[in-house]
């Protein structure tokens, strides 16, 4: 990003270091006006500053079981003097513990996906778009063929097979979302390739890559940002859906979407410790990702903006 | 018009091949199936046998082309579990997934817009606060946990709703007995309702923000004002001229939204145990009924694209600007 | 919220016009709530035990063995059995008729057992891929109009039993049918038929008018209902009379519910850890130290079954001492006790002491889930246990059906798996059958020790019970030292009853309702 507006001072594009620094400023005025999204941002910095320091700060191993502790009431005492502060779970578990590494692989799962869909559908959209003919045909019947397909069905049939682990579901859920980064990513090329900046590149003897991921690419950032923010919290629900069925995470991970699907055999038994905590975290989180997408879409977008 | 018909529904028949061609791949990377179809007791002579009378012992290419040519001639072959043809295990089971599929878009659409109409109406009120901030908890809920917990208040301490199960409308209506259809429909009704009410919140909570969004935008357009200027009352103005594009969004992604909702289905179907095309797909992926399985994929592809088709022939109706 | 009240109100209209039952069955109707889908009504393809529990109200078979191991008579009421056991000739009862009004007769019979044997058919049920394939049938003819007589390959000593779990039907009927239809709509000759089947939701039987019929119910309802908190809601809502594996720790919920209560029965189920001996497995990590019969012997100190069984399956359950139930077990074998520190020391003895980093050995353990009571807990539960004393546990949960079915079905899981073999209390040597050979399809574990497989011929050779008797014994105490299993548990069934019936499970996970009725 830096990379590129930098480069831009010697290539007519329309943003410069001084543009940044002043829609930053300004980004950040809108977002204190907003009330909300202040909240949400600063959840999700918790939620990272959770999911990167998480283990560091768990009081417990989060995979020692301990039966015999079992399904214990949170303040229930642990083993060896420690606390449950949030409870055990089915296996005597610290929920506590599980709850702090699980945000690191929910937030991991959730980003790497849109990570791989992101990538794959903005170059497969930046090159539809970009070249049009044939290519365009065929990538976007490829994605027609992707949304005709319910994608549920898809990752169901590929994690089975390829059996539960983290990387399985970061690839299922990723190739899931490029359809949409695509279309979009297409749609804004196809107007932006024939503006003036773009031709002005093309007429300084820019090669057809140098054009494509340095020219257009950082001016169709903003809308995907919002796509992305939105993603994010669609992914993690993605995420529980699957854990329901059994195709998520193996079991020792911890994830909130599987902590979740683990406790409803027990939310008739009214062991609600169990589910409530994964579920506030995930909808907490949730929610902030879905409020910033919000406000993000309202300040990117250029016909709100001129509502005022 | 009718030549842009003909190009999309040209265009799907590539679109169907390719989604059998991944399924095909998906279900076949995981190895021979016969394993799945003999006893725990079979010789290798009767594993052979089998192999051979369910055709895995052809070359993948051999069996995938045997394959696109029976689906030409409207055949899918027989169900490996039910022994039944699978077309006929899968259109058994489509009409309970459309009840489900249209009252949940009834829900996710019906509803969306007068809450969304009103939020926009009421804008920075507390209405608005409480209709956005229960829109934004139904977006954040994992639906097979919020089908869990109406099992559990709504179903059975309240005692409102049926626990699980389904009383048939659309299977009778199909087969032309109307009085059983309609007879029934109170009854389809009141079953059908937790878990559409289920499938359909995300839906609805995105859906009511969306129109929300658009009738502000519309709101502050000029025809809007001008109309007012005219001295319309609120109720014309809103009505007439507002709403009709305020819900334009929320019709492009209605089509959408049934490949969407196709995936709530697969887990709300299993919560109350619904008896429909999602667990019965989920059901035959487990045993890798490869027939069943390209039936329902190609027959849920082929309602989308359609349902797509209509859209998109919808929106060009209602909205002046788009030629097709 | 009118919007609500509306639909309940047109709901609570409906009733009135007694469409679906909302609330209690009626009077003379029982309703289960079963957990699996089932598939088929064909007889000869039936194989998953929800399916056969449903099928075997349609179907008669010749005798009847209850939950106890008695045997009593069905459609047959007499059986002779040839000198050299390879005939087996059985009287049918008199006046016996199909559910289409045919007469039953022993060419009917006969004709029963030679279109599953078919292979034009390509049946794979439980009668020609359990039954006919453990004992060897070789073919069935009508000597005249009420005897039918069974041909063996070979002698069987438990084929009495294996050919009573054949569901008998008539010749005419299933000839008139294409295969196509014989599986959706069966003409049987049970005390029950078909009325109604709805794919993944509901199958209603009717009672066939008979009077010498044992059923006490005008109609039974079978729900499928996959997701175990619906199925206990369902029950403590009063919309079912009984449900099948209740989870266990809903097990509470619905006894404190007032309205139903729930049975735990020991079940005959082995369920054990196995050791996967063959060459492809011992070059895997792990695999040669489980060739070792003393590395073996030392992992059953290091799990506490009990503990699991208390903990996770909500039951206090008997370890088993082996392959055989209980009743029918070598009495003078006690179970492995839970000892974490002779397990450490006998691994040091075998020669894998612990290293730098705690671990003996890295091994991966294989398991399907949602097949058993709590399996995905379980197996997570033992992978601790065996972590306790040094081994690095590399746990590989799949898929039940798509994924770990196939490798089970070509022997090629492990080197350590958990699974759970259906086993009965009539006979020590059914549950022994399963490792009949070393090439049986259900030695999953390769093991090859002579010492129990070269003992089948001693027990063909002998008539006398006594006799046979020593030999399982010896048999017995041999997979005990040297087996190739961690032997667990007989896993316990749970079944939640409605207070309206009263029925009585049975530990052989059979749900046959003939004799339950309303209290």
């Amino acid at each position: 990003m830096t990379d590129s507006a930098g480069d831009g001072l010697t290539r007519l594009a329309p943003r410069r270091d001084s543009d940044l620094a002043r829609g930053m400023k300004r980004a950040w005025r809108s977002l204190v006006a907003a009330r909300w999204p202040v909240l949400a941002l600063a959840i999700l910095i918790a939620v990272v500053v959770v999911a990167i320091f998480g283990p560091a700060m768990s009081p417990l191993d989060p995979n020692r079981q301990n039966i015999m502790l079992r399904l214990a009431e949170p303040g229930a005492a642990g083993p060896r003097g420690a606390t449950f502060w949030l409870g055990s779970d089915a296996l005597g578990r610290d929920v506590l513990s599980r709850l702090l590494y699980g945000a690191r692989i929910s937030l991991l799962v959730g980003f790497a996906a849109i990570a791989v869909g992101g990538t794959i559908g903005i170059v497969a959209g930046l090159v539809s778009g970009y070249f049009g003919g044939w290519t365009d045909d065929v990538i976007m019947r490829l994605g027609d063929i992707q949304l005709a397909f319910p994608f549920i069905l898809l990752a169901i049939m590929f994690l089975i097979v390829l059996g539960p682990g983290v990387m399985n579901l970061i690839l299922v859920l990723g190739i899931g979302q490029w359809v949409t980064y695509a279309r979009i990513t297409r749609a804004q090329t196809l107007s932006l390739r024939e503006k003036e900046f773009v031709e002005a590149a093309r007429a300084l003897g820019d090669g057809t890559a140098a054009i494509i991921f340095r020219t257009i690419l950082p001016n169709i950032v903003a809308p995907l940002t919002v796509i992305a923010s939105f993603n994010v919290a669609s992914v993690i629900l993605a995420e529980a859906a699957l854990s329901f069925l059994g195709l998520g995470v193996p079991p020792s991970v911890p994830t909130w979407g599987s902590m979740l699907a683990e406790s409803r055999d027990t939310l008739i038994a009214n062991k609600w410790w169990l589910a409530t905590f994964p579920g506030l975290a995930i909808v907490v989180t949730v929610l902030s990702f879905n409020i910033l997408g919000d406000w993000l879409r309202d300040f990117l977008d250029p016909r709100l903006k001129e509502r005022g | 018009m009718w030549t842009y018909i003909a190009r999309r529904l040209l265009q799907s028949v590539v679109v169907i091949i390719g989604v059998t061609f991944i399924s095909f791949i998906a279900l076949q990377i995981g190895g021979d199936p016969t394993y799945l179809f003999v006893s725990e007791r079979a010789t290798e002579e009767e594993i052979e046998m089998v192999r051979r009378a369910l055709g895995f012992d052809r070359p993948l290419h051999v069996q995938y082309l045997s394959f696109l040519g029976n689906l030409l001639q409207g055949d899918f072959g027989m169900s490996l579990s039910y022994r039944q043809p699978a077309i006929d295990i899968v259109l058994g089971a489509l009409p309970a997934t459309i009840e489900l599929t249209l009252l949940s878009i009834l829900v996710s659409v019906g509803l969306a817009v007068p809450f969304g109409v009103f939020a926009a109406l009421y804008r920075g009120t507390a209405l608005d606060g409480g209709i956005m901030t229960v829109a934004m908890f139904g977006q954040s809920v994992p639906n097979f946990w919020q089908g869990i917990m109406m099992i559990l208040f709504l179903g059975l301490y309240l005692k409102w709703f049926p626990i699980s199960g389904h009383v048939p409308f659309l299977l009778p209506l199909l087969q032309g007995d109307l009085a059983a259809a309609f007879g029934n429909l109170p009854m389809a009704l009141y079953y059908l309702a937790m878990p559409a009410v289920a499938v359909g919140t995300y839906s609805l909570a995105r859906n009511a923000r969306l129109v929300r969004s658009s009738m502000l935008e519309v709101l502050g357009q000029d025809y809007v004002r001008t109309a007012r200027s005219k001295g319309l009352t609120e109720y014309t103005v809103i009505v007439h001229h507002a709403l009709r594009n305020a819900w334009l969004p929320v019709v492009t992604m209605i089509g959408l939204e049934f490949g969407f909702l196709i995936g709530g289905v697969v887990v709300i179907e299993t919560v109350f145990s619904y008896p429909g095309i999602g667990r019965l797909v989920f059901n035959a992926i487990n045993q890798r009924d490869i027939p069943v399985v390209q039936a329902a994929v190609v027959l849920l592809s082929m309602v989308f694209i359609c349902l797509n088709l209509i859209v998109d022939l919808i929106y060009a109706r209602i909205d002046p600007r788009v030629k097709l | 919220m009118t919007r609500t009240r509306l639909l309940a109100a047109a709901g609570a209209s409906a009733l009135l016009f007694g469409t679906t039952a909302l609330a209690t069955p009626p009077a003379d109707t029982i309703a289960v709530g079963l957990s699996a889908d089932i598939t088929t009504f064909e007889p000869a393809n039936i194989s998953s035990r929800d399916n056969a529990n449903i099928a075997r109200h349609i179907f008669g078979t010749l005798y009847n063995i209850t939950g106890e191991g008695v045997v009593t008579p069905d459609l047959a009421e007499n059986l002779e059995i040839s000198e050299d056991g390879l005939h087996y000739v059985y009287t049918l009862r008199e006046g016996l008729a199909c559910h289409d009004g045919e007469a039953l007769t022993a060419e009917d019979a006969a004709y029963t057992f030679n279109r599953a044997k078919n292979p034009d058919n390509k049946f794979t049920g439980n009668t020609p891929g359990f039954v006919f394939s453990s004992i060897g049938f070789e073919s069935a003819e009508a000597l005249d109009d009420r005897r039918v007589q069974i041909n063996l390959a070979r002698k069987n000593p438990i084929a009495f039993g294996l050919i009573a779990e054949v569901y008998i039907h008539c010749k005419d009927s299933y000839e008139k049918m294409s295969l196509d239809e014989a599986s959706a709509n069966p003409i049987g000759s049970g005390p029950y038929r078909l009325a109604s089947w709805t794919r993944g939701s509901e199958v209603v039987l009717e009672k066939v008018a008979n009077p010498n019929s044992p059923a006490q119910m005008e109609r039974i309802v079978w729900r499928i209902i996959p997701e175990a908190s619906t199925r206990s809601a369902e029950l403590i809502a009063g919309n079912v009379d009984i449900i099948t594996n209740v989870a266990p720790d809903q097990i509470d919920a619905v006894n404190a519910s007032g309205t139903a209560m729930v049975q735990a029965v020991q079940g005959t189920r082995r369920m054990y850890v196995g050791f996967n001996l063959s060459q492809p497995f011992r070059e895997m990590p792990g695999g040669e130290a489980i060739q070792d019969p003393m590395v073996r012997r030392a992992l059953q100190y290091a799990v506490d079954v009990p503990a699991i069984c208390k903990q996770l399956l909500n039951f206090e359950c008997v370890r088993a001492t082996g392959i055989v139930n209980p009743p029918n077990a070598n009495q003078s074998l006690t179970p492995y006790p839970y000892d974490p520190a002779m397990a450490e020391k006998m691994l040091d003895e075998a020669g894998w002491p612990r290293g730098a980093d705690g671990v003996r050995f890295a091994i991966r353990f294989q398991a399907g889930r949602g097949r058993y009571l709590n399996d995905v807990n379980v197996v997570q539960a033992i992978a601790q246990y065996l972590e306790d004393v040094g081994l690095k546990i590399e746990l590989d949960v799949m898929e039940w059906g798509s994924v770990y079915v196939p490798l089970i079905r070509q022997r090629n899981v492990g080197p350590l798996f958990f699974l759970g073999t259906g086993g009965a209390l009539w006979s020590p040597l059914y549950d022994m059958t399963d490792l009949a050979r070393v090439e049986s399809g259900t030695n999953y574990t390769h093991w090859s020790d002579p010492r129990w497989f070269d003992r089948w011929a001693d027990i063909a050779a002998t008539d006398d019970p006594a006799a046979q008797r020593k030999i399982i014994d010896e048999m017995l105490q041999v997979f005990y030292d040297d087996g190739p299993w961690l032997h667990l548990y007989f896993q316990p069934d749970f079944y939640g009853v409605s207070n309206r019936v009263n029925f009585v499970a049975r530990p052989d996970e059979k749900v046959y309702l003939f004799s339950t009725g309303l209290k």
